[in-house]
């Protein structure tokens, strides 16, 4: 991308926005103007809500909605609905489902794990039969954020269980909205309920929803999960850059001495070693942009995610020494200590949520460092022939 | 500003790294360490003609007045080969003290000898007990009028036994001060240290009455003395980063190879995070070294900030790492042979010479409670 072309899209996009822009407009009207614009999905064709850009105007584009508070661009990367289809989807799928959920005409959820199937997702057990135009799905799914407000879940099912695992899986754009499905919230062991489990019996979906082949939906899903972890890392950065603009009370220096102990020769050695740790993944991240390899690039950004919980880990460990018994005390009448509770027990989003760090090792280790995989003795067994443990 | 490597970077780095592979292979390393002085005059020569040598010396004093960004280049490639040279005491240290100390007849006078690879130099700071200069050296140098002499002993001094000069830091009556030495002076007593890294020489220094050189002028030497550490420590922790990378390498080359069990043992988790967890020290020490080079030739206000952080990560980084590396090789790694315990013994001595890594975290905080 030549800085004049970018230069060229970010007068563009400003100049509509400062035409068109108005908080006070419905929300769907302004969806639709948007898409019509073509600003929706930027780096897609015309009839997708794009204008056929490069994936870093389409960033600009998205970075000068930010800047005014608008909503509505960047789908290209975030609607992982849209996306899936428009790389995978047949034409009718995608002219019947991309532009509503491009414009938030429609919400999506993820149906992917399972009780039985976390770190091994391919060893789902949610089955979908073929009855006439449609197929039957029953199944429970764990880990759906925004279920209850979703008109559609991107399935993951098993449709065939006579051949090995990752051969056996379809992919559906299946209706949330009918009889047989039931959500239910997942308490946290922080207290929140952000997640939902999805209990689905007898519920139907259209053969006209079936994304790709039957059996084929392995490398569909792979597809898809390569669009959301784009997306958390895109999540995970611009929330590290509103971190660092943290005041000083909220530092863990500011923390230690509200504490009175910043004289404390050993929490200031903790301070500082986990500060290290915040630091270099900062220096990281920055590498990472600046370098013209991409090898290198990929393989920092690779590193990210157990440098973060590193991070959050250690961090809230280091809370918990500043606050001392403070940590043992929770609820609104003890803001210091719930606050510690709080982080420690959330740094486990980071470490397990998206793949525990131990599977993104394993990952780092096969793609990044070349190390062979675990040999698989089950690769050729089919599904219904596997050990289950139970 | 930007840690992205420019094309000239990547060209001074492959420069190095040819002249290391062809003048500095293991068995080179091996050869030298078991010396008493520990380098090798035909790379010293080629290093000089290389422009190495004069990498941080302004042009005006025969060198070439490299920025931070391209010492972090070469000396991440020096880290990882291991190189036995007295590159940080006479090419980073010495220049940098002089500069600092703004003392323009000595750094006309010993500058361009050491571009040219003509003068071994080193500045002797720290005294028994401590790898830090002392806040009152119990080295004295008295004015007795007839020039000045000192008295005491110093230690740790990088490359002491090919030292032909030493930049010794010494109290005199109304302040510390850095004194020029020759190796031949009376009263001079110069001794090497016993060091677990062999790759790095280290001596000790004991002076009677013996002349020195007033060097910049009295009360200048201690902030002088940290200036110079500080430019210095951006090539070391490039250092540590280019041996932490090298060792990680190792691991992984090795995890790839070695069958047990019919496997390569790189394919059992428990060897397999090892080597991530050494990927993520080692590539994020480099990250850290290349930040801070472009901090310090940036001018960042936080550099310094950065650099107490930066130099207590990568010390313990390289530490890690080199002994994660021991660990993976099993028990070839435990024999004197393989190259894998030379790394761990010039990372434990890395994280020492310029302050330990407890010493730099300290720093760290000290200086963000002089911001808020």
């Amino acid at each position: 991308m030549t800085d004049q072309a970018a230069d060229q899209v970010r007068a563009e996009v400003r100049g509509w926005l400062a035409e068109n822009w108005d908080p006070a407009l419905d929300r769907g009207e302004w969806a639709r103007r948007v898409f019509d614009a073509g600003w929706s999905a930027p780096s897609w064709e015309p009839q997708w809500g794009g204008r056929g850009l490069s994936d870093g105007q389409s960033r600009i584009v998205a970075e000068e909605f930010v800047a005014v508070g608008a909503r509505g661009s960047g789908m290209d990367r975030s609607d992982l609905l849209a996306c899936t289809l428009h790389d995978l989807g047949a034409e009718e799928q995608k002219q019947r489902l991309i532009p509503p959920s491009v414009r938030g005409e429609t919400r999506w959820c993820l149906l992917y794990s399972e009780p039985g199937a976390g770190s091994d997702l391919a060893g789902l057990r949610t089955r979908a039969d073929r009855d006439g135009d449609d197929w039957v799905v029953n199944g429970q799914k764990v880990w759906t954020s925004f279920a209850k407000t979703a008109d559609y879940g991107l399935l993951v099912a098993r449709t065939d269980w006579d051949v090995p695992k990752h051969k056996g899986i379809s992919f559906f754009i299946f209706p949330m909205r009918q009889p047989g499905v039931e959500v239910r919230p997942i308490h946290q062991i922080t207290g929140e309920s952000e997640f939902n489990e999805v209990f689905i019996t007898d519920a139907r979906v259209p053969h006209a929803n079936l994304v790709g082949e039957p059996g084929g939906g392995w490398p569909v899903l792979q597809s898809a999960l390569a669009y959301e972890r784009g997306l958390m890392g895109d999540l995970a950065r611009t929330a590290r850059s509103s971190r660092d603009l943290k005041p000083d009370a909220d530092s863990l220096i500011g923390m230690a001495r509200s504490a009175g102990r910043l004289t404390d020769a050993h929490i200031r050695q903790e301070i500082a070693r986990v500060e290290g740790y915040a630091a270099v993944n900062r220096w990281n991240t920055g590498r990472a942009k600046a370098t013209r390899d991409r090898a290198e690039a990929a393989t920092l950004m690779a590193l990210g995610k157990i440098a973060m919980s590193r991070i959050l880990h250690e961090t809230a460990a280091v809370q918990t020494e500043i606050v001392g018994p403070e940590s043992m005390l929770v609820g609104p009448e003890n803001p210091v200590g719930d606050a510690v509770a709080f982080r420690t027990l959330n740094a486990y989003f980071t470490s397990i949520g998206g793949g525990t760090d131990q599977i993104q090792r394993n990952i780092v280790g096969e793609r990044v460092l070349g190390l062979p995989k675990e040999p698989e003795p089950f690769r050729d067994t089919p599904f219904r022939d596997l050990p289950t443990g139970s | 500003m930007s840690t992205a490597l420019t094309p000239e970077h990547l060209a001074l780095r492959d420069a190095v790294a040819d002249l290391l592979a062809k003048r500095s292979p293991e068995t080179e390393v091996r050869r030298l360490m078991a010396g008493e002085i520990g380098y090798d005059a035909g790379v010293w020569a080629e290093m000089a003609t290389m422009g190495l040598l004069g990498l941080t010396i302004p042009e005006e004093f025969g060198g070439t007045g490299a920025g931070s960004a391209e010492l972090a280049v070469v000396s991440e490639r020096m880290g990882a080969a291991l190189l036995c040279a007295p590159y940080l005491s006479t090419a980073v240290l010495t220049p940098y003290l002089l500069l600092a100390l703004a003392d323009s007849a000595e750094c006309a006078e010993a500058l361009p000898r050491i571009a040219a690879g003509d003068l071994i130099a080193t500045v002797a700071f720290a005294e028994p007990g401590d790898a830090r200069p002392p806040q009152h050296p119990a080295t004295v140098a008295i004015d007795a009028g007839a020039g000045w002499s000192l008295t005491g002993e110093k230690t740790f001094v990088l490359d002491a036994t090919a030292a032909q000069r030493f930049y010794v830091l010494a109290q005199c009556s109304s302040g510390a001060a850095v004194f020029a030495v020759e190796r031949g002076a009376p009263g001079i007593s110069v001794s090497a240290l016993s060091t677990v890294d062999q790759t790095r020489k280290q001596g000790r220094l004991t002076l009677a009455d013996t002349p020195g050189r007033l060097v910049g002028v009295v009360g200048a030497g201690p902030a002088a003395l940290d200036a110079a550490l500080d430019r210095s420590a951006v090539a070391l922790i490039a250092e540590q980063a280019g041996g932490a990378m090298h060792a990680m390498g190792m691991a992984v080359d090795y995890a790839r190879s070695r069958f047990q069990f019919a496997r390569a043992i790189g394919s059992f988790q428990a060897v397999k995070h090892l080597c991530v967890d050494m990927l993520l020290e080692s590539q994020s020490a480099v990250s850290a070294a290349r930040h801070v080079a472009a901090a310090f030739d940036a001018g960042e206000p936080d550099r310094l900030t950065d650099l107490a952080l930066a130099q207590a990560y990568c010390s313990e980084a390289y530490v890690t790492t080199a002994a994660t590396t021991i660990q993976v090789h099993g028990g070839i790694g435990f024999t004197w042979e393989h190259p894998a315990h030379l790394y761990l013994r010039r990372a434990r001595t890395d994280a020492q010479i310029f302050g330990d890594p407890a010493w730099h975290r300290e720093r760290y905080v000290r200086l963000r409670e002089e911001i808020s």
